[in-house]
């Protein structure tokens, strides 16, 4: 929720934000109302994906890009199908 | 640790993965199951290990883990739930993504060697000490450290006490990922990645947090970032 409350403030102060979060906690992004969250089916402590995999990596990065590029207005959480697979 | 747990209750088992006996902290949300519920979770592990000895994939293994893990993290009914908010602040970009300059925030608790802020007092503190310390850092006022975005890899630290950092320490990337967006900057995709990049340790007092938040943001608007890439873990 620390990150939480970044993204609450930067908005309100005029910077938008997005967040990408693992799936155990996409409860707490819905609760505090973020504006823009992509939620990864990923272990906790691995947002991004597994280490070394530099593609599942790029391919988050730019799901959230996107999103905070086309969303236009708050509290949108989109989830990605990808399960975790190291490799 | 080195409480006697020769006698543990299956509750006092499950629980000690959770700053306990046992503390593994991709398991501590074993306290949040019921004892019915991860005994369940405990025999289909080892359902799913006896299949691994005739060379099944891994990969049902893992989906189970992270579906227990989800479960485990779900809110109780009782649970007190402090930071529910009606509204939805929002602010659009004020520019194409491709001439925004974007920060990048994380609590992941990486730190530059030779600038390890912990906000406790005690040097060189190793990520066990962390863990053990963790209601301290619940009261701590967070540190913001910030981070060459070209730093190299074996210069960058980091420590803990609330989450399994075996991935991050194998992989920065994992929950600070300057490589794609430096590749997002090279594409054309957004403005810049801002040259310096910051991380603290999300386990902290989320009052004081807060009262950090317009000096961050200040310094965040300072280097001129225009927008915020956050990763919580």
């Amino acid at each position: 929720m620390s990150v939480g409350h970044i993204a609450r403030k930067a908005e309100t102060e005029g910077l938008p934000t997005v967040t990408v979060i693992v799936r155990s906690f996409r409860h707490v992004a819905e609760e505090m109302g973020l504006p823009r969250t992509v939620v990864t089916r990923h272990p906790m402590g691995r947002p991004l994906g597994p280490p070394g995999d530099h593609e599942t990596h790029k391919r988050v990065v730019g799901a959230a890009l996107t999103l905070l590029e086309t969303a236009t207005e708050g509290g949108i959480v989109i989830e990605l199908e990808e399960p975790y697979r190291p490799r | 640790m080195t409480t006697d747990s020769s006698t543990d209750s299956f509750e006092e088992f499950k629980n000690s993965f959770s700053y306990g006996s046992r503390t593994d902290l991709s398991f501590k949300f074993l306290k949040g199951l019921s004892s019915e519920e991860a005994g369940e979770f405990l025999g289909r592990v080892l359902q799913e290990v006896g299949e691994l000895f005739d060379g099944t994939s891994t990969d049902r293994l893992i989906d189970l883990v992270y579906e227990w893990q989800v479960k485990g993290y779900q809110p109780k009914a009782a649970a007190k739930r402090p930071y529910v908010y009606e509204d939805r602040p929002f602010t659009p970009l004020a520019k194409p993504l491709s001439e925004t300059s974007i920060g990048l925030v994380t609590s992941s608790g990486h730190f530059v060697t030779g600038d390890d802020q912990s906000g406790l007092d005690q040097d060189d503190m190793t990520q066990d000490w962390a863990i053990a310390r963790m209601n301290d850092f619940l009261r701590a006022v967070p540190v913001l450290s910030e981070i060459p975005k070209d730093l190299p890899a074996a210069e960058l630290r980091v420590r803990h006490p609330g989450y399994d950092i075996r991935s991050v320490s194998h992989d920065p990337e994992v929950a600070l990922p300057r490589l794609p967006l430096e590749q997002a900057q090279e594409d054309g995709r957004i403005g810049r990645l801002s040259p310096t990049l910051y991380s603290f340790v999300g386990a902290c007092s989320q009052g004081r947090l807060k009262n950090e938040l317009d000096d961050w943001i200040h310094r965040w608007k300072n280097q001129g970032i225009e927008a915020l890439f956050l990763v919580p873990v």
